[in-house]
């Protein structure tokens, strides 16, 4: 036998492409030749399979060897070809039978001593095997527990290529798993992770305007916006949000690992994403690191987001250009990368959590310390456009902490109490929207909100009086009635209350027009 | 009279002494045919002066005074029948105005309206509620236009219907600050705009104390409403002291430093503004008090929206304070807050702080 194929796959932003490394060993001069459109880290990998198979005691024959990783077409990258271009050549060389590789995906990166490292992306590659139809995968023994997450498919582990050949000999049995994410919820990993979470709501005296605008965007998926001096807490409220989160469905913590498993920043040992994920950025950030780049694209920050919250403190030291490539994303939940590649497609859907000063100083409205002229604020606050506060649909105020909040002892109220309420307002949005696009009010379009934000009469005039009173815009008018939905439902009521429009008649956005008169 | 606005025209040359030489020679044509030889020989004018008249003179005077008449810029000069009485009493007179639009009435009062530009609410929402009162009660007021204080209460005579005029510390065809546009449109209709530099100066800091002796020379009282302790109203008020006028000062609370200057006022004697109705007695031209209407307003707010309400004051107050202080719940004091503010009670000027309107 002088020509194998071994399965493998390559990842394209977050697609897997199932890859056939093919190896042919032939009579001619003695060479050994990769082909198949590779990146420079792939065409290393001969130097790395020669070595590991002649370290693992197995005398390469001076022959001419041909590797051929198909299809030619797509670009392959990384490290983890290693260990199927070296089982392609030993099956060629009669190592071991080259049926006893049949419908099985292999990935690994080697070791020059011939022991196998872990990669990453192991969880998107498994799944995509199990949808091809592959009944086992090898895998690095590092990256077991994180190819038992897929159901239904047998999961070898191995440390070094010796083993994997004489497993393939029928000489011995490697560890094997048939997997299932039941074993991560068996194994307890799921407590252990949540006993992490150490920080909570009730950690945080006083702000009760600002936790309960938090409650309300959280219930209905609100994009927010904080508004306050430096130190007013903006930022401890915020990074407890992921706490009054509703929790992950497996469904989800499948798709946000998936996510991490590509980046490779999952831990080896509890992969599962459990808790949702909170990223915040910082204000040099670039367009691609935030949105996802490079010449094949990699998921960026908001990705890294999806499922949980995206924090941009300080707001207004964004580039301009940055902040308005989040336009498209906070739109339609997902990110649409083109490059002559093709198109890549990238999960998106986060909360929107931005924090500010009201003026470069952060005093206004504070006369006796804010030292910001009308012009400076106005510069200050036009660092951000009209269309991306047009996606935010709750403003709060974040207030100067008084030393009565800090050294008061009231009982605060628990992150655990909140999130029952959340979880309350969205099994009833759940409810409401059934099959709909829809998951939460924030998505709601406008046809949509004239059928579930129906407004009686009485509230019809308050919203007509405001409108006339406040100066409202029609784009602010659809906020209110979304937020107004959202706090009907926090409240448990089907219909939309006076008391629930004034409410989020407060939390309307900033308006430039009115700042600082 | 080409030559007398030529005369009046010259940059670095002082008042004191285009003045001189007009007096000396009789008027602007006679000055600008003086041959250089007797400039220099003059006895008053230095080097630099001389160059500055030769340099005048090089000036296509024609062109800038079609220009002027092309913007309906009327050109004042001291010596002239219209020139403001009120000017011609205080020691440093400007040579010329000019003027878009009218000048002040002499035979009626006037009161200018001074402050900080970087006003409270507090201070602009009185600069207005006087303003308003004052035109309505067919005063005149006087003010800079500048942002703050000064642009609040000419509004507020515009509002009340009746003449304002704004002092520039720029050529009067340049509107500075440039967000007063409206105000400057509206102020020339009712009233003027008045400056003593000649058309197209830049508005330059040091013209600014400058205008400040006209503003206290054309009123006859002075209404400072927020000033802290050094600035420029305060400039208005001392001049307007040694030129013999009332100054009035708004008090307002003692730990705010915008009102420090004022405070400082009212210690060194200057009156006090209690309410507009009270200055108009005072001025002798009303002789009774008038009802307070405050007490109106709580009949018709329900009690709950009234606990919010007078919790707020005339300085912000955010919704974090307001919860602490009324012991309602966040949505509750959001809910009143939101009434009281589409009732006009109450106004939001930064995001969730809110005052009195």
């Amino acid at each position: 036998m002088s020509f194998s194929t071994v399965l493998s796959a390559a990842i394209q932003g977050l697609h897997v492409e199932m890859i056939q490394v093919e190896a042919d060993v032939s009579n001619g001069l003695p060479m050994f030749h990769m082909v198949g459109y590779l990146s420079s880290e792939v065409k290393e990998a001969s130097e790395r399979v020669r070595t590991a198979i002649r370290n693992s005691g197995i005398q390469l024959p001076a022959k001419k060897m041909v590797i051929n990783l198909a299809p030619a077409t797509v670009r392959k990258r990384g490290a983890s070809f290693d260990l199927p271009i070296a089982l392609a050549v030993l099956a060629s060389m009669g190592i071991f039978p080259e049926e006893s590789l049949k419908d099985t995906l292999v990935i690994g990166e080697l070791s020059l001593d011939g022991s196998i490292k872990a990669v990453s992306g192991v969880l998107p590659v498994v799944m995509c095997a199990r949808e091809e139809g592959c009944k086992r995968c090898i895998l690095p023994r590092q990256n077991i527990q994180e190819g038992i997450l897929v159901q239904g498919i047998e999961i070898l582990g191995a440390d070094n290529l010796t083993e994997i050949c004489r497993c393939l000999n029928g000489e011995q049995e490697l560890e094997s798993f048939v997997g299932g994410i039941h074993h991560y919820y068996d194994r307890g990993c799921v407590q252990q992770n949540q006993k992490e979470e150490v920080l909570d709501y009730s950690d945080i005296q006083g702000q009760e305007a600002v936790k309960r605008a938090t409650e309300v965007a959280v219930a209905g998926g609100h994009n927010l916006l904080f508004v306050g001096p430096p130190g007013s807490g903006k930022s401890m409220i915020a990074k407890r949000v992921p706490t009054i989160l509703p929790p992950l469905t497996q469904e989800e913590s499948i798709e946000i690992t998936k996510i991490y498993s590509v980046l490779g920043m999952i831990d080896k040992e509890n992969p599962l994403m459990t808790g949702r994920p909170f990223r915040s950025v910082h204000h040099t950030v670039t367009k691609a690191a935030l949105i996802g780049g490079g010449m094949i694209p990699v998921p960026g920050e908001i990705s890294l987001a999806h499922g949980g919250v995206l924090f941009l403190d300080e707001l207004t030291e964004f580039q301009k250009p940055v902040l308005e490539v989040l336009r498209q994303p906070l739109e339609e939940g997902q990110i649409r990368i083109t490059r002559s590649q093709g198109n890549f497609v990238f999960p998106a859907n986060f909360i929107l959590i931005c924090a500010m000063n009201p003026c470069p100083c952060g005093n206004y409205p504070d006369f006796n310390r804010c030292t910001c002229t009308q012009a400076q604020i106005q510069q200050y606050l036009g660092k951000i456009s009209q269309p991306f506060l047009d996606r935010i649909d709750i403003c709060a105020e974040a207030p100067k902490i008084q030393y009565e909040m800090l050294a008061g002892a009231k009982k605060q109220e628990s992150s655990a109490r909140i999130r029952e309420r959340v979880c309350r307002a969205r099994e009833i949005q759940k409810k409401r929207y059934g099959q709909k696009r829809v998951l939460t009010n924030s998505m709601l379009n406008v046809n949509e909100l004239k059928e579930f934000c129906r407004l009686e009469r009485r509230e019809e005039a308050l919203m007509r009086q405001a409108f006339a009173s406040l100066g409202l815009t029609a784009r602010a008018y659809h906020k209110i009635l979304k937020v107004a939905r959202t706090i009907a439902d926090l409240d448990e009521s089907e219909k939309i209350e006076e008391s629930h429009l004034k409410e989020a008649i407060g939390y309307r956005t900033i308006d430039k027009k009115y700042w600082g008169r | 009279m080409i030559y007398e606005y030529w005369l009046a025209s010259i940059p670095l040359l002082s008042d004191c002494k285009k003045r001189k030489l007009r007096e000396e020679y009789g008027n602007g044509k006679a000055v600008y045919y003086i041959e250089e030889i007797r400039l220099r020989f003059s006895g008053f004018l230095e080097g630099k002066d001389v160059e500055a008249i030769l340099k005048a003179r090089k000036k296509d005077v024609r062109k800038e005074w079609k220009q002027l008449e092309e913007k309906k810029i009327r050109f004042v000069p001291y010596f002239a029948e219209e020139y403001p009485t009120r000017l011609l009493q205080i020691t440093d007179a400007p040579y010329a105005l000019y003027v878009k639009g009218r000048l002040p009435d002499k035979d009626v009062l006037s009161v200018a309206i001074v402050g900080a530009r970087k006003c409270t609410p507090y201070g602009e929402g009185i600069a207005l509620e006087y303003g308003e009162y004052l035109a309505e009660n067919g005063l005149q007021v006087i003010s800079g236009m500048a942002r703050g204080v000064d642009g609040a209460g000419q509004r507020g005579a515009l509002n009340g219907g009746g003449m304002t005029y704004g002092i520039l510390g720029c050529g009067v065809d340049i509107c500075y600050p440039r967000e007063h546009i409206g105000l400057y449109m509206d102020i020339q209709d009712n009233g003027g705009v008045i400056s003593e530099q000649p058309p197209g100066r830049p508005p330059l800091p040091v013209y600014f104390p400058l205008r400040n002796r006209i503003i206290s020379g054309l009123s006859d009282v002075i209404l400072v409403m927020e000033a802290r302790e050094k600035s420029g109203s305060l400039i208005t008020a001392d001049l307007a002291l040694e030129q013999g006028k009332d100054v009035y000062a708004l008090p307002g609370p003692v730990n705010s430093q915008l009102s420090q200057g004022c405070h400082r006022l009212i210690r060194q004697g200057a009156g006090i503004l209690i309410s507009p109705e009270d200055l108009l007695v005072e001025l002798g031209i009303r002789n009774q008090q008038s009802e307070q209407k405050s007490d109106k307003i709580k009949k018709v707010l329900e009690n709950h929206e009234n606990v919010v309400y007078s919790c707020l004051g005339l300085f912000p107050k955010g919704v974090s304070q307001l919860i602490e202080e009324t012991g309602f719940s966040a949505q509750e004091v959001l809910e009143r807050l939101i009434s009281l503010e589409m009732k006009g009670y109450i106004r939001e000027i930064s995001k969730n702080y809110y005052i009195r309107n």
